[in-house]
C-alpha cells in the first residue's frame, strides 16, 4: 500500500488548492467510531472530489465521506480507512428557479444556509432533520435524515429530483434531472438516498421546493395514557385534518425538555403536539376540530404555540431524537401503543429508563435508553426491542450509541432475505471496496 | 394505436426466436405447471399480445396466465433453464412499448392475479396483486372515504403492476406525487426465480431503497407479484374550473404564474384547440370550439382552503386574459369536464386514423417556448399536432396525428417526436414524465444522459438481470438500432 505522504503529494499535484490535513493533532477531530483517517481531504470543487476518489481507488485505499459530521455516529463500526473526504466546501446554491419551485445545490451546503437563501424568495425545502446548522444536504441525503414534518411532506426520496454522484471510478454520473416529474431510466436517486456513502459520493442535488405556508400553528394536548393519545392520532389519520406533524412525547422526554430547554410541558402522561400549516381560516377550522377530537379522547388542552415559541419548541423536539443511546424503531401506527408497553416492560426488566419522542403519525419512535453505560443490559434490551418491532412489521436501528455498545450489537439489525440483491449492487458500484465497508447494513 | 411492424435490430439479436421443438418443450412444461388453458401459444391466441398502446409490435412465442407468486417463480425458473426471455404485461395500455416482447419468448399476463389481498384502514395500507385494475382499487376504498392517488388516464383498464413498472402518474399527481410516492413495499420474483420481499408495511426499512429503485424499472429487473400501497383520504371539497384562452401563450403563462404564486392545485391540465374540437365531437363536455387553449384545473382539500385557492386561481386566469373561467356547478358537470380530458386520446381517434404521443417534461417556466417549438417542428414535417397534457408539472403530451398508409409518414412522425424531445432536453427537461422509455425512447436516453450516466444505470441490470432474461432490449440505447435511427 502506498505511503500516505506520497498519496498526499499526488493529490496536491492534481488539486493544488484542496485542503489537506495530515497532522496527527488535527486528525483527531475526524474520529469515526475510534478510527482516525490517515488523511483528510476537503475539496472545493466537484471535479476535485472526482479526482480524489479516482486516486483513492487507483491506490487501493479506503475512503469515507462526511458532510458536517452531525450523523457520523450512524452506522456500524467501519473497517480501517485511509482518507476522509469532507464535502463542507461545496457550498454553492447553483440555481434557484423560484418560479418553477426547484433548486440545484452542491452537496456540502448546510440545511440552514440553504434555507436562508431559499427564504429570500419565500420558499423552503421540505426537510426538517435536526442540526440544520451543521448538517449538509449531502449528509442528510446519504443518511436519509428526516424530521417531524415528514408526516406531510415525506422524506428525501419525495423531494429529490436529481443527483450527481461521484462513482468509485471517479466518474461523475447524473440521475434524475431538473424537472419535477421524470421516469427516464432507473431511479438511482432512490438508491443513493440512505446508502450512507457506500455506493458513491453525492456532490450535487436538485430538489423540488415548497412555498412558505401563510400561517403555522401548533396545538399541545396532554393525555393520561398512551392509548388515548394514539387513538387521537388514528382518528386524525382517518379524518379530513391535514397536519404537517404529529409528535408524541412521553413524560421522561417531556421532563428532559422542561429541565434542559425551559419548555413548559406537563411531565405526567403523554403530550401530543400537532402542527398545522396553511391559510388562517383553514388552520382555525382544523384547530377547532382537533380540539373536539382531543376532548372526545380525554385530552387536557395545553398551550397553543405560534411564532418564535413554536419554532423553538420544534427545534427542541428535533434535537431530542439524539441522545447518547438512541434507537429509532418503526412500527405500524396501530402498534405504537403495544410497542410503548413493550418498551416499558423491557426497560423495567433490565433496570433501564426510556425517554420516547415519536413521529406518531408515521409510527416512528426515537427511544433514548439510559444509563448509556449499562452496556450489557442495553445489549439485551435492544435485542428484545428489535424483536418486538419486527413482530409489529417494523424495524429498529440504533442511531446513536457509545463505541463499546456498538461493538456488541448490530446497529441495523440482521439483514433480510433481500440482502443478496444489495450486495450485488455494492459489488457492481464499488468493486474494489473504495468506499469503506462496515458501516451500512450487513457491513456493506 | 398503431400497426407498424418493429424494424429488425441491425446488430445480432440478444435472443434468437425459439425453434418449434424448443417451443413445444416449453409449452409442455408450462402447461404441466399452470394447466393447458393458461398457456396460450397458437397464432390466433397470441395476436392480442403482440401490441400495447405504443407504436411498435412483436409477437410472443407464448403467453402464460399464472394465478400465484409460486407459479410466477416457477415460470421464471423454466424460462431461465431454456434461456427464453420473459416480459410482464398488465393491461397493455402502456405507451412506450414496455410490454412488447421484442425477441418473442414468454409474456406473463397478470389478468388472474388481480385481487386486493388486504386492506388496513387504521394504518392506511392496502396489499394488492399486480393485475388489479387501478380504478378498482379506488372503487374498493371509496365507501370508507379513501382512494389510491395515481390516476393515469387509462385507469379504467391499466393495472397497478403496470403502474409500478412504469412509475405511472396521472393528472392528480401534482401535489401527491406519482406511483413511487405511494408504494411502500413489493414482493418480487428475481431473474433466477427467487421470491423476495423488499420494503415493507412500515417506512424507512434499513438497507438500500430497493422498492424505490424497482419502481419504474419497466420490467427489466424483476417481476412484481405483490404491492403494498398507501391510501389517502378523499378530500372534503373539490372544485373544478375550466378557463378558456384565446392564445396558447396566455394559457401557459397562467400555469407558470399559478405555480410561482405558491398555489399548488391538485391538477392543472391543458388542452389546445385541435384537441378541444376532437373532444367536443366525442364527449360534448361544453368546451368552446374556437378557443386556442383550455385549462382544466382542480383545487381540493378542506373547503376553506379550496375556496381561497379558487379565488386566487381565477384572478390569475383573468390577469392573463382568460375569455372566461367556469367553475363546475356540481359533480355531474365536474365529471363531464374530466370525461373530456380523460377521453381526449380516444377522441383524437375520430379525427385521425392514428396518433403518436410524446411525454417530455420541461421546467414550467419554459412551457410557452416549448409549446411554440412543438408547433413549429410538426409544421415543418407537415404533421398536425394537438396538445393535451399535465401543464402543472410541465409534462407535455403532444399528439402527432398521422396515417401509416401514407408512405414515409411514420418516419416523419418519429423524426418530429425525436426533435420535440431534443427541445425538452435542451431546456433542461426530460424525455419521459410518466410513460417510460420502453422501446420508443431508447435512443433519446442519450439526449439527457451521458455515456457514464447510462453505464452506471446499466450496472443495476447487470447486477440483477445479467442475461437480460427479463424484458430484454429495452430502456437503454441499443448499439444496433442507432443505425436505423439515422436511416430515418
Amino acid at each position: 500500500m502506498v505511503e500516505i505522504e506520497t498519496f498526499a503529494a499526488t493529490i496536491r499535484q492534481y488539486a493544488p488548492i484542496a485542503q489537506l490535513i495530515n497532522e496527527p493533532d488535527e486528525l483527531r477531530n475526524y474520529d469515526v467510531d475510534g478510527f482516525l483517517p490517515r488523511l483528510v481531504v476537503i475539496p472545493d470543487a466537484v471535479e476535485q472530489v472526482a479526482q480524489m476518489v479516482a486516486l483513492t481507488n487507483q491506490q487501493g485505499l479506503k475512503l469515507l465521506t462526511r458532510g458536517g459530521g452531525s450523523r457520523i455516529s450512524l452506522g456500524g463500526i467501519p473497517e480501517q480507512f485511509d482518507v476522509l473526504l469532507e464535502t463542507t466546501k461545496l457550498t454553492r446554491l447553483l440555481e434557484h428557479e423560484a418560479p418553477d419551485l426547484t433548486c440545484h445545490v452542491e452537496a456540502g451546503i448546510t440545511l440552514a444556509a440553504l434555507r436562508a437563501q431559499l427564504a429570500t424568495k419565500g420558499q423552503w425545502l421540505a426537510l426538517d432533520p435536526p442540526d440544520a446548522e451543521q448538517a449538509t444536504l449531502g449528509g442528510i441525503l446519504a443518511s436519509n435524515a428526516s424530521g417531524p414534518k415528514r408526516f406531510r411532506y415525506g422524506t428525501a426520496r419525495d423531494v429529490v429530483i436529481g443527483l450527481r454522484v461521484v462513482q468509485a471510478s471517479g466518474e461523475v454520473a447524473r440521475s434524475g434531472g431538473h424537472v419535477v416529474k421524470n421516469v427516464a431510466g432507473y431511479d438511482l436517486n432512490k438508491l443513493y438516498i440512505g446508502s450512507l456513502g457506500t455506493l458513491g459520493v453525492i456532490v450535487e442535488a436538485n430538489f423540488k421546493l415548497q412555498p412558505f405556508p401563510t400561517s403555522e400553528h401548533t396545538i399541545l394536548l396532554t393525555f393520561l395514557n398512551a392509548a388515548d393519545a394514539m387513538q387521537t392520532v388514528i382518528n386524525i389519520l382517518g379524518s379530513l385534518l391535514v397536519p404537517s406533524a404529529i409528535e408524541l412525547i412521553d413524560s421522561r422526554a417531556a421532563s428532559d425538555m422542561t429541565d434542559f430547554f425551559g419548555l413548559n410541558l406537563p411531565t405526567n402522561g403523554y403530550t401530543l403536539a400537532v402542527n398545522f400549516e396553511g391559510s388562517v381560516v383553514a388552520i382555525d377550522r382544523q384547530l377547532d376540530e382537533m380540539r373536539s377530537l382531543a376532548r372526545q379522547n380525554g385530552a387536557l388542552l395545553g398551550d397553543d404555540l405560534s411564532g418564535e415559541a413554536q419554532g423553538q419548541f420544534w427545534d427542541v423536539v428535533r434535537e431530542h431524537t439524539q441522545g447518547s443511546v438512541t434507537c429509532k424503531a418503526v412500527v405500524l401506527v396501530s402498534q405504537v401503543v403495544p410497542y410503548l408497553q413493550a418498551i416499558e416492560q423491557v426497560c423495567r426488566r433490565h433496570e433501564l429508563e426510556a425517554a420516547v419522542v415519536a413521529h406518531a403519525g408515521n409510527g416512528i419512535l426515537y427511544i433514548e435508553l439510559r444509563p448509556g453505560d449499562a452496556t450489557s443490559r442495553l445489549v439485551e434490551a435492544i435485542t428484545e426491542l428489535r424483536l418486538h418491532a419486527q413482530e409489529a412489521r417494523g424495524s429498529l436501528v440504533v442511531e446513536r450509541c457509545p463505541i463499546d455498545l456498538k461493538r456488541l450489537i448490530s446497529v441495523w439489525g440482521e439483514p433480510g432475505p433481500d440482502f443478496y440483491l444489495m450486495q450485488r449492487l455494492k459489488q457492481h458500484f464499488d468493486p474494489n471496496g473504495t468506499f469503506v465497508r462496515g458501516r451500512f447494513v450487513g457491513g456493506l | 394505436m398503431s400497426i407498424t411492424e418493429l424494424s429488425p435490430p441491425v446488430s445480432t439479436p440478444l435472443f434468437e426466436r425459439m425453434t418449434a421443438a424448443k417451443k413445444a418443450e416449453v409449452v409442455r412444461e408450462l402447461s404441466d405447471l399452470l394447466g393447458a388453458r393458461y398457456v396460450l401459444h397458437t397464432p390466433y391466441d397470441l395476436m392480442l399480445y403482440e401490441y400495447d398502446a405504443s407504436i411498435d409490435r412483436s409477437t410472443p412465442d407464448l403467453v402464460v396466465l399464472p394465478a400465484t407468486t409460486e407459479e410466477v417463480a416457477a415460470i421464471l425458473t423454466i424460462a431461465a433453464r431454456h434461456n427464453v426471455p420473459v416480459v410482464p404485461r398488465g393491461a397493455g395500455t402502456g405507451l412506450s412499448g414496455g410490454a412488447i416482447p421484442i425477441y418473442g419468448g414468454i409474456v406473463i399476463a397478470f389478468a388472474r392475479m388481480n385481487r386486493i389481498l388486504e386492506i388496513d384502514y387504521d394504518n392506511l395500507r392496502v396489499v394488492v396483486q399486480p393485475g388489479l385494475v387501478n380504478l378498482h382499487l379506488s372503487n374498493a376504498l371509496n365507501p370508507q372515504g379513501f382512494y389510491y392517488v395515481p390516476d393515469p388516464s387509462s385507469q379504467r383498464s391499466c393495472t397497478i403492476g403496470g403502474n409500478v413498472g412504469e412509475n405511472a402518474g396521472g393528472p392528480h399527481t401534482l401535489i401527491y406525487g406519482v406511483t413511487t410516492n405511494h408504494v411502500l413495499g413489493l414482493e418480487i420474483v428475481t431473474a433466477e426465480g427467487n421470491v423476495v420481499q423488499v420494503g415493507g408495511w412500515t417506512c424507512d426499512t434499513p438497507g438500500y431503497d430497493l422498492t424505490g429503485l424497482l419502481i419504474g424499472s419497466e420490467g427489466t429487473l424483476c417481476i412484481v407479484t405483490k404491492i403494498i400501497v398507501r391510501m389517502v383520504h378523499v378530500p372534503e371539497a373539490v372544485k373544478t374550473m375550466v378557463a378558456i384562452f384565446d392564445t396558447m401563450d396566455d394559457a401557459s403563462n397562467t400555469v407558470s404564474e399559478i405555480i410561482a404564486s405558491g398555489v399548488i392545485p391538485a391538477a392543472i391540465e391543458m388542452m389546445d384547440g385541435l384537441i378541444l374540437q376532437a373532444v367536443e365531437a366525442d364527449t360534448h363536455a361544453g368546451y368552446p370550439l374556437d378557443a386556442a387553449a383550455v385549462l382544466l384545473m382542480e383545487a381540493e382539500g378542506l373547503s376553506e382552503a379550496v375556496a381561497e385557492q379558487v379565488d386566487k386561481i381565477v384572478s390569475i386566469c383573468n390577469k392573463h386574459y382568460a375569455r372566461s373561467v367556469r367553475i363546475a356547478a356540481d359533480e355531474t358537470e365536474r365529471q363531464l369536464f374530466w370525461a373530456g380530458r380523460k377521453n381526449a386520446f380516444g377522441a383524437v381517434g375520430r379525427i385521425s386514423p392514428e396518433f403518436y404521443v410524446q411525454d417530455g417534461v420541461v421546467p414550467r417556466t419554459r412551457l410557452p417556448y416549448v409549446l411554440r417549438r412543438v408547433g413549429e417542428i410538426c409544421a415543418s414535417y407537415g404533421l398536425k399536432v394537438g396538445n393535451v397534457f399535465h401543464a402543472g408539472d410541465g409534462n407535455l403530451h403532444p399528439l402527432i396525428l398521422f396515417d401509416s398508409q401514407i408512405p414515409g409518414e411514420v418516419e416523419r412522425v418519429r423524426k418530429a417526436g425525436h426533435e420535440i424531445l431534443a427541445v425538452c432536453a435542451e431546456v433542461g427537461g426530460t424525455i419521459t414524465g410518466e410513460h417510460g422509455v420502453g422501446i420508443e425512447k431508447q435512443e433519446e436516453m442519450a439526449l439527457i444522459f451521458s455515456e457514464v450516466d447510462l453505464r452506471v444505470m446499466q450496472q443495476v441490470r447487470e447486477a440483477w438481470n445479467p442475461q437480460q432474461l427479463l424484458n430484454p432490449g429495452k430502456l437503454f440505447p441499443m448499439p444496433g438500432r442507432c443505425a436505423d435511427m439515422k436511416e430515418l
